[in-house]
């Protein structure tokens, strides 16, 4: 794959790398057809992003040819703390990069990102990459009861109210009021820290879908970084969400590019405010709990119950995601043929999660990428990981679990 | 025990704010005294913070529009809080365009003062948000340690050069000693030094005025009549003290004074127009 960006469009790269960082230690580059993706996702797997970015963001975008790349798809994961610093400095980037190329082939193991700048310089840095297969997260939104699309400043301008270093919030939504809370989870502290409570009217919205009144807890940390490239770009954020305990999906979209955030939410429903949770209390931030996850690519944990859902509802939102035909995915999950079950993927995480049931975020539900399908349509042949072999693939999913899952 | 207030000018908020800021640059604790005319900002001299004291009054109808209160009782008639000042200036800074900004006494989880706003927006509704900053009242019996402090029995009083450069000379002096010696005589004159085994720097302000106090400033009498003016009295201090109060400053004050009391304690005063702040600071040998 090889891809130029420009001007403005490196300082808007770089914003996403910016907010991806917020979220995850590793950074997944996958490119497409349909575009260069960036994903990455949260050593709890309570959090995903991904932005894609549309061939149209570009100056040019190509991936290999096919005799290239073959069937393989490119998958390469970068180390989240060698690609931010290329990105850090947005404001030096505007000034002085006039073009950006990004190089990646299945035969070498570097990503080349090269910076062409001011007065001839060119800087080139040579990142090495993993291969490993990137994870989606599974977020069925147009299952979600509620759904709001705020414009671009309106939740910036509610999550300022509340300090930087907040980790967590709860956003309750009535059919005449939205709010949004800080929430803290007990402790020494309890006693000492300042409450803060925004709240709003519906008419603030651009859409405003409640189909069940829910107060759900998310981190409002790994989201800061989205909302803030939102706001720098003027774009509508939508939110999707249902119950406490189901995931919470933010996503925004403009010609040439589509972002999303999902968040796993707090299970406990019965918290308001600042009551004391039922469950042990944790010391360590509770989003980065690392509830059990139901990663679908985990052949091996196959002794699970029926809980994943059907293929079919995946990403319907459709963040530039691949949508997988069914056979081939329901093969290789745990859970064989249900094809109308319309497994929602909250409920299945909440059977899944082994820790305290009132303290554990609903997880979110993942599944690995997988290649592009073939033109036949036949049963698609899910890619093994290149450690375990070159060039053929296994068939019936004998699916290696990627080391770092 | 009950208090209710409201600021509804932007100006007024905007300075409230600022001077609580400045506050909050100057120590992370310390109790607010609400009287019927004025609210007071007091940390008492305890040698957990280095035995640095401040005074800051405000008078409370230069800044609230509404301003109800009931103290503990009606010979008391005064609330004293222990509060942290940096919640109250972020949950103040967030509210900086609302119509009308309310604090009140409340209870909620624990005592709190509740910070209440209406925000503009496109749409006929309004956004509310609510700060819930939780306090510690303060009993009688240990209100006498928050009293107005003295004016020290000064030796030599000044007015400051502008805090910002002071401010820079006094950051650069840092790197080289914990401790800088402030001296000043009544000739207007100046003088910040270091020393330390490898070097000495001095940094001299001339012409820079003495308050005329009078006679009633000084409790002894004759001795500022006699005092030579050209004889410098010093006082050592820790750096940091001095730096964290430079820092801290937002607004140009009218007026800027340090009284000196030979080796014993440097007595720094701003005055705006409705704030005043004291903040001593105690010589070290």
């Amino acid at each position: 794959m090889k891809c130029v960006l420009e001007g403005n469009g490196v300082k808007a790269f770089g914003k996403a790398i910016h907010a991806l960082s917020r979220i995850g230690e590793d950074l997944w580059l996958d490119p497409m057809v349909k575009g260069l993706a960036l994903r990455s996702v949260n050593v709890a797997h309570s959090a995903y992003s991904c932005f894609l970015f549309s061939p149209l963001f570009f100056q040019h975008y190509s991936l290999g040819s096919a005799s290239e790349q073959g069937n393989e798809t490119i998958k390469c994961k970068l180390v989240m703390k060698s690609v931010l610093p290329l990105f850090r400095c947005l404001t030096s980037i505007e000034r002085s990069v006039e073009r950006c190329q990004i190089s990646l082939s299945a035969s070498s193991d570097q990503v080349i990102i090269q910076f062409f700048c001011r007065h001839g310089i060119t800087k080139t840095h040579n990142l090495r990459f993993q291969e490993s297969e990137a994870l989606q997260a599974v977020f069925a939104s147009h299952l979600c009861p509620n759904v709001v699309k705020a414009p671009a400043r309106l939740l910036g301008d509610m999550v300022m109210h509340f300090p930087a270093s907040q980790e967590e919030i709860t956003l309750s939504m009535t059919p005449l009021r939205v709010s949004l809370r800080n929430y803290y989870e007990g402790g020494n502290d309890h006693m000492r820290t300042m409450y803060t409570e925004m709240s709003l009217h519906p008419d603030e919205f651009d859409y405003f879908q409640v189909g069940m009144e829910s107060d759900i807890t998310f981190c409002l940390k790994e989201l800061r970084g989205f909302l803030s490239f939102a706001e720098s770009h003027c774009l509508p954020v939508s939110v999707h969400f249902g119950a406490a305990g189901k995931p919470v999906c933010f996503s925004m979209e403009d010609m040439v590019l589509e972002a999303t955030v999902v968040l796993a939410t707090l299970i406990d429903s019965e918290n308001s405010g600042p009551s004391q949770p039922t469950g042990t209390p944790v010391s360590s931030p509770r989003c980065a709990d690392a509830a059990a996850l139901t990663v679908v690519s985990h052949g091996a944990d196959s002794t699970k119950p029926q809980d994943t859902p059907a293929v079919t509802e995946l990403i319907a939102s459709s963040q530039g995601s691949p949508i997988i035909k069914p056979p081939a995915l329901i093969q290789l999950l745990p859970q064989t043929d249900n094809p109308d079950g319309l497994g929602v993927p909250g409920e299945a995480c909440a059977g899944a999660t082994t820790t305290p049931a009132s303290t554990t975020i609903c997880s979110l539900l993942f599944r690995a990428l997988s290649s592009e399908q073939d033109d036949d349509g036949c049963a698609a042949r899910l890619p093994v990981l290149a450690c375990y072999s070159d060039t053929e693939e296994d068939m019936e999913g004998d699916y290696t679990r990627s080391p770092s899952l | 025990m009950k208090f209710r207030g409201k600021i509804i000018d932007v100006a007024c908020l905007n300075h409230f704010t600022r001077v609580i800021t400045t506050i909050s640059k100057l120590t992370k604790m310390c109790v607010l005294r609400l009287t019927p005319d004025n609210l007071f900002f007091v940390l008492s001299g305890k040698v957990a913070n280095g035995g640095v004291s401040m005074w800051c009054e405000l008078s409370q109808a230069n800044f609230f529009d509404e301003y109800q209160m009931e103290g503990v009782s009606s010979e008391d008639n005064e609330i004293c809080l222990e509060v942290t000042p940096e919640n109250l200036s972020r949950a103040l800074k967030t509210v900086q365009n609302a119509k009308a900004v309310k604090v009140k006494l409340t209870k909620k989880h624990c005592p709190c003062l509740t910070i209440a706003a209406e925000l503009p927006t496109l749409s006929s509704a309004s956004r509310v948000v609510t700060h819930d900053v939780p306090v510690d009242v303060i009993p009688r019996r240990l209100w006498h340690e928050f009293k107005e402090p003295n004016m020290p029995d000064f030796d030599v009083s000044i007015y400051l050069p502008p805090l910002k450069t002071m401010k820079n000379i006094v950051d650069r002096m840092k790197n080289l000693s914990n401790f800088l010696v402030i001296e000043a005589n009544l000739n207007g004159e100046m003088n910040l030094k270091i020393e330390t085994d490898l070097v000495s720097v001095t940094t001299h302000f001339k012409d820079l005025g003495n308050p005329p106090w009078g006679d009633d400033a000084s409790q002894d009498g004759g001795a500022s009549q006699s005092r030579d003016p050209e004889a410098m009295v010093e006082a050592r201090v820790d750096i940091r003290r001095l730096q964290q109060f430079l820092m801290g400053q937002q607004v140009n004050p009218s007026k800027a004074m340090c009284n000196i009391v030979h080796q014993r304690v440097v007595h720094l005063i701003l005055l705006h127009e409705d704030v005043s702040l004291q903040y001593f600071i105690p010589a070290v040998a």
